[in-house]
């Protein structure tokens, strides 16, 4: 006898949701960058997983501190809902005999569900009838699906870095320690790495380290509460914004605002407390890119600014609400003062040795072993940037940029950037104001990294455009001559994002300058160094740089086939410049919704289909006889002017609505001439025309990349 | 306030009182406690150990003449090891700042990220650096890798830096104050010509190519061991490598590439000896493991 054909379900009785469950896992501390992640991986996991299984919650929230992850579910239903099942059984014809009593199979069936003979019932099915059976399952306990999900879910976060503890207990974040896991105060039956849940937690390792039973999230919280402890991260962050914007202003100045130092500390502590210190004022005679750096980096402090001008004060974070005998902040302001000797240090010891000199020094450092020292570099990049000043027609500022381009590596040879690798350039810039070089020199060093992010500002001043551009095409032509083509996720020499930077620098200060020849320059500056052509790394660079132009336009708001379009009139042309592909980009936005324009682009669809596989034919205009062509020729012939003149003035949407004029005379003349003539003369004459107006109609972008929905245009 | 021997002192008895080994200083130069063989060769495989000991560690390229109040050529870290890591080996830490005399109510403490890694030893670990009052003044690592070998268990490791820990306690403005012993000769009268010294022999008269024809010689002695399964006469000329390499960049006679190499060679003799080691307890029926241990007391 077979198994049920099939089985469908149907809801029964549904329960209202008013349980919650309290979660908290404590171990020993995690990294505080791991914590946001995790915590929503949790909550978003175990929230799919419960409503899957049918008891979704009403509300979720979260929290974490370094040593615990908080999950409170709200509004939970008490189960799932009891579900009825509809069993097939076997067909009618077998289940039933002659006399209409049940058979055999029919009875052992009725048996299995658990049902009387009686009970069966009949269902039509695509394979003829069957007997069939109901079954009434029910909804199993919020508990039992918890005590399911919970241990699942946590063993399956996926963090950055895992590790195994003990005799080799793991893989885990760190070391747990802890389960609270309570559903309207029963404890869920869970276990983690060994050990269980129950319904005692602890307070701050140090200050309030005894067990307590908790029976709930506010008693929970409340508990937390009376010992300092916030578990609520975005709440640690503000009150600890808010205390800091206090202690600054309580000293006349302000917080030198930083949102991922503030992220940082309010992840690291449990009690957010508050640590004020300060610094000798002799220190402030530092740059405050060096005092900025050092307290952020080696104390995780904020520094405090009153009127643009720094105050000996940093703020950070202690895991304690207060100092009751001051030792924290006598600890804090120790190490800060050896940290702030070695920084003036460096800053008089690094000023002994002059820029120039260091440059000098530059045949030590390796840029590349393929491609020499940093010194080797520096002399390119002089001759680079000149190229560059030179093609954007700045000559009056090629010596500032061959001096400041000569410099601009030299602050590698320092010890405040080895010791503090985020500060060059800054500190080239810095050390060359003392130096006595000029504004847009030291600003061109300065600034020659920017823009460092997707957000970041781009270099001031044309020397800084001219170091920031050579640079950046040294080393993409230098590592692309090497066959180093970034692949996947791999960019070991951040050719992308030196990439992105020629082109928002090129972007944003709309400048006309064609990367071809600029790339060929850079190549032959390399000599025989390189393992590519010129060809070859132009040929290379070209999809790569083209992927970057279509992130960044799309960026800024532009679709995609209106990147393709412009991408496509001119990505193979040596003078292609990205600010001239951009405007064309921005024309065709403009355009795209009036419907002279959309019947264009249908019509310049038509024609690339049309003229598909022909020949280049010779257009013979005496021979045009049709009123509609003659009509269609001789508005194509006033237009060239029209788009000659807009082309010249760059003025692309004007030279888009200018092609807009053909809309009309190709609308009739593909309504009354026949293209496919038989006569092969005539034919060949309509093609040419078309063939014609295919070239005008590319002439801006490649419409026919436009993608036009039927409905968008009411012809 | 707690001076340099007082915190050894204070340190020693507190874990020899958690029943560790109390081990002296490895008699070669090593760069860190981790190197010495009752940590490097120890945590590898399945028998369990605990050990306490103060190491000397030599950074030649971190010398400063006796210059610099911050920096020493030459730190003693005070070292231990726990295997397998017992669940309460962080209580336990903490238990030891207290047993220094630190009243942990009035303190700032905490435990930050920071993973550790040596590739000339094939080693990595989890875990973080401990921050006082802003100050970090210890490593605890859990040790997942030695010598390329996957760990089991695990052991715990934790490094106090001695002179750091003592200056600090104290708000010293230089190492060279703190005192050595209570009232008595301070840590500059103790070690301020060897800083001195040391540093002026590294940077500038250690002899280029008699070091270099060393680290061969010691490298081929370490070979020759191991192909005799002499694992800690082989481990031995490892360290003797490891260090003189050291000296050999404190004085700037390490290219980029050659650095690369060098490393590579220290590390293919650590990787070596880590897997002669294993096998050479193996041989003896890992000895300190509770059944050998049972089984001996049984026959004895």
């Amino acid at each position: 006898m077979a198994e049920p054909a099939s089985a469908s379900t149907t809801a029964g009785a549904s329960s209202a949701g008013s349980s919650e469950l309290l979660l908290e896992v404590r171990c020993e501390e995690i990294p505080a960058r791991m914590l946001e992640g995790a915590t929503r991986e949790l909550a978003t996991r175990v929230f799919e997983e419960l409503m899957g299984k049918g008891v979704g919650p009403r509300e979720v929230e979260t929290g974490f501190t370094p040593r615990r992850l908080v999950l409170v579910l709200k509004g939970l239903p008490a189960r799932a809902k009891d579900v009825e099942e509809v069993v097939t059984g076997p067909p009618v014809t077998a289940a039933f005999g002659a006399d209409g009593a049940p058979t055999k199979a029919a009875l052992g069936f009725a048996q299995r569900l658990g049902l009387a003979p009686e009970a069966l019932e009949r269902v039509r099915t695509e394979k003829g009838e069957y007997v069939a059976g109901r079954r009434h399952i029910a909804g199993r306990t919020t508990a039992e699906i918890l005590a399911e999900v919970l241990p699942h879910v946590l063993l399956g976060i996926s963090w950055a870095k895992t590790m195994k503890w003990g005799s080799g207990v793991g893989p885990w974040v760190r070391p747990v320690h802890g389960v609270v896991a309570l559903l309207d105060g029963e404890v869920v039956p869970i276990e983690l790495f060994g050990v269980r849940a129950g319904r005692e937690t602890v307070g701050h390792p140090t200050l309030s380290p005894a067990p307590f039973a908790v029976s709930g999230s506010d008693d929970y919280r409340a508990g937390l509460a009376s010992r300092g402890i916030e578990v609520r991260f975005d709440v640690r962050c503000r009150r600890l914004a808010e205390e800091m914007a206090a202690r600054a202003a309580a000293h006349g100045g302000q917080l030198v605002d930083d949102p991922g130092l503030l992220a940082k500390l309010g992840a690291i502590c449990e009690i957010p407390g508050v640590m004020e210190g300060g610094f000798d004022r002799g220190l402030l005679e530092l740059p405050r890119e060096v005092l900025g750096t050092s307290l952020r980096d080696h104390q995780s402090a904020f520094t405090v600014e009153r009127d643009g001008v720094m105050l000996p004060l940093f703020l950070t974070v202690m895991d304690r609400p207060d100092d009751p005998v001051g030792r924290v902040r006598a600890g804090n302001e120790w190490v800060v003062a050896a940290r702030l000797a070695d920084a003036r240090f460096f800053w008089e010891e690094d000023r002994k040795v002059p820029l120039p000199e260091r440059a000098a020094q530059l045949s030590h450092l390796t840029f590349h072993e393929k491609l020499g020292s940093y010194a080797d570099k520096a002399a390119r990049l002089a001759a680079l940037a000149r190229a560059v000043c030179e093609a954007l027609g700045w000559r009056e500022d090629v010596p500032a940029a061959e001096t400041a381009a000569g410099l601009l590596k030299a602050d590698l040879t320092t010890e405040m950037v080895k010791e503090f690798t985020s500060l060059q350039g800054a500190m080239g810039g810095i050390y060359a104001r003392e130096e006595g070089h000029s504004e847009p020199v030291w600003q061109a060093i300065y600034d020659q990294y920017l823009p460092a992010s997707v957000d970041d500002a781009v270099p001031r001043g044309r020397v800084g455009v001219a170091c920031g551009l050579a640079d950046r095409i040294d080393t993409l032509v230098g590592m692309f001559g090497l066959g180093l083509v970034p692949t996947g996720t791999k960019d070991p020499f951040g050719l992308r994002r030196a990439a992105q930077g020629i082109l928002r620098i090129l972007l944003e200060n709309e400048l006309p300058l064609a990367l071809e020849p600029v790339v060929r320059a850079a190549a032959a500056l390399y000599g025989d160094r390189l393992k590519r052509s010129a060809d070859q790394i132009v040929a290379d660079l070209r999809p790569f740089v083209a992927d970057r132009i279509r992130y960044l336009l799309g960026r800024r708001e532009l679709a995609y086939d209106e990147i393709e379009a412009a991408l496509a009139s001119g990505v193979e042309a040596a003078d292609l410049t990205v600010s001239d592909l951009a405007s064309r980009a921005k024309a065709l936005h403009q355009v795209r919704g009036e419907q002279a324009f959309l019947a264009v682009v249908l019509a310049a669809k038509r024609i690339a289909n049309i003229t598909k596989g022909q020949p280049e034919h010779a257009l013979d205009a005496a021979a045009l006889g049709e009123p509609a062509e003659r009509a269609l020729h001789e508005e194509h012939g006033k237009l060239a002017g029209a788009i000659d003149a807009a082309l010249g003035a760059r003025d692309y949407a004007g030279a888009l609505r200018a092609i807009g004029s053909l809309a009309e005379p190709l609308e009739r003349f593909f309504a009354e001439v026949m293209v496919m003539a038989d006569d092969p003369k005539v034919r060949q004459n309509r093609l040419a025309l078309l063939q014609a107006i295919g070239r005008t109609l590319s002439r801006v972008a490649r419409l026919t990349e436009m993608v036009v929905e039927k409905a968008e245009y009411r012809s | 306030m707690k001076s340099f021997q007082e915190l050894i002192l204070s340190l020693t008895q507190f874990w020899a009182g958690q029943g560790c080994v109390l081990q002296q200083p490895y008699d070669l130069e090593v760069g860190a406690g981790t190197m010495h063989p009752d940590t490097f060769l120890r945590v590898l495989g399945p028998e369990p150990w605990k050990v306490a000991y103060v190491q000397p560690s030599r950074r030649p390229a971190d010398g400063r003449y006796g210059d610099n109040p911050f920096r020493l050529g030459k730190h003693y870290q005070f070292q231990v090891i726990l295997k397998p890591a017992p669940d309460d080996v962080q209580a336990l830490y903490v238990r030891s700042l207290e047993a220094m005399g630190l009243d942990l109510r009035v303190h700032d403490l905490r435990f930050e990220e920071d993973n550790w890694e040596a590739p000339t030893l094939g080693a990595w670990g989890v875990g973080w650096q401990v921050m006082l009052d802003g100050m970090e003044i210890t490593q605890f690592t859990y040790f997942q890798q030695a010598g390329g070998l996957d760990l089991q268990p695990i052991s715990a490791e934790i490094t106090y830096g001695l002179e750091r820990i003592t200056m600090f306690l104290g708000l010293s403005r230089s190492i060279y104050d703190i005192e050595w012993v209570p009232g008595g000769p301070s840590y500059g009268q103790v070690r301020h010509q060897e800083e001195y010294e040391l540093s002026k022999y590294y940077f500038e008269l250690a002899d280029v190519s008699f070091l270099q024809a060393q680290l061969d010689g010691w490298e081929r002695e370490a070979k020759r061991c191991l192909a005799e399964k002499l694992v800690l006469p082989a481990y031995e000329g490892a360290l003797k490598c490891s260090h003189l390499f050291n000296v050999l960049d404190a004085r700037g006679a390490v290219s980029v590439t050659e650095r690369v190499a060098l490393m590579k060679r220290v590390r293919d003799l650590a990787v070596a000896c880590a897997h002669e080691y294993v096998a050479s307890r193996e041989r003896l029926g890992f000895p300190l493991l509770p059944k050998a241990r049972e089984e001996e007391a049984a026959r004895g």
